[in-house]
């Protein structure tokens, strides 16, 4: 199977609903380095700083970050960890939306939100080899493979 | 012989490609997932299979899921790191208000003074504050009646130390109550503003 139609469809959608300009989430808890990677520039991350759709996380071999998104969704990534949010929609009246997250390398926990109830087959992260679907739960992924 | 050994090569190579991906399901740890352990699916280049039973694992090995199973004790010892810095979870907290107006009722003080104080514990802390009202008057003045209870609610938060733009604010009027009633029933439970804080 191959990822790559799937990745550009969400990553064309990221794109779109990015000019909405509202944050996805909210950093939350982090310690060691993690920086925010957004349009090619390298941001720093407090505890309060807005997450947006097509920004990237990543963490050094000390860092570790706790997102919670606009739908109560919640993400912790670990040590040696890089994170992407693809696309995130969530309509707070009617909990409906989307997320699609990409764990390109390191670990991540995952608190399934609003979204996940409303719309669990909208609720996917995916690494290299693997597309994950999920239908209202909590997990972690473990991405060992950080090959290009 | 040869055939052989190329069989016993390709076995044994299936045998050496390197995990890629671990999937652990967990069960839910409150009731924010509807206290429910869910389901995962898991979908490789070379197969798809569900997690369906806490601690239920899949290892991705060559682009093939396998089903294992984990434990408490393996996930404490291989991510308990990781667990711990978690954001926590959301937190929802309910004040009152006395009829037809925004005036806040006395019960409803200290718990703008418990929510002063988790803020205070929380540096990133976001807050959605929804207002609603009860039945009495009409359905246009109660979703303004509603929008106002949760003006004075983010002014009072924001006094308490609450980042004014990680607030958000919403009046859904007579429309969610939480104690169905009759039309022009004054409902005391009804006229209410819910916090949830992040």
């Amino acid at each position: 199977m191959d990822l790559r139609p799937l990745l550009c469809a969400a990553l064309l959608g990221a794109a779109a609903s990015a000019q909405a300009a509202d944050a996805a989430g909210i950093v939350k808890r982090l310690q060691g380095a993690v920086t925010l990677q957004r349009g090619g520039q390298s941001l720093p991350v407090a505890p309060g700083t807005a997450v947006q759709v097509g920004d990237r996380l990543v963490t050094g071999a000390d860092g570790t970050v706790g997102i919670t998104l606009a739908d109560d969704t919640l993400l912790t990534a670990g040590p040696g960890s890089t994170l992407l949010i693809n696309d995130f929609r969530f309509d707070s009246t009617t909990n409906e939306g989307g997320l699609l997250a990409s764990l390109l390398k390191g670990t991540l926990h995952v608190v399934t939100g609003l979204i996940a109830r409303q719309t669990p087959q909208n609720v996917n992260v995916q690494t290299r080899n693997a597309l994950m679907g999920v239908r209202g739960t909590e997990f972690i992924v473990d991405a060992r493979s950080d090959e290009p | 012989m040869m055939p052989r050994l190329l069989a016993l090569a390709a076995v044994l190579l299936a045998g050496c490609a390197p995990l890629t991906e671990r999937v652990i399901l967990l069960p839910a740890a409150d009731s924010a997932g509807g206290g429910r352990t869910g389901a995962l699916s898991v979908k490789a280049t070379r197969g798809e299979l569900l997690l369906a039973e806490p601690y239920a694992q899949a290892d991705v090995i060559g682009g093939e899921p396998r089903l294992l199973k984990s434990s408490p004790e393996a996930v404490r010892a291989a991510y308990g790191a990781l667990l711990a810095m978690q954001p926590p979870r959301p937190r929802r907290f309910v004040v009152n208000f006395e009829l037809g107006g925004d005036k806040l009722t006395p019960d409803s003080e200290p718990v703008l003074e418990q929510l002063r104080l988790a803020l205070a514990a929380n540096a990133g802390a976001d807050l959605v504050i929804v207002g609603h009202t009860d039945r009495v008057g009409s359905v246009e003045s109660n979703d303004r009646l509603s929008l106002q209870r949760a003006q004075t609610v983010r002014e009072r938060l924001i006094a308490a130390g609450a980042a004014p733009e990680r607030i958000s604010v919403a009046g859904r009027g007579e429309r969610e109550p939480a104690v169905p009633t009759d039309d022009e029933v004054a409902e005391p439970r009804n006229r209410r503003v819910e916090i949830k804080l992040r």
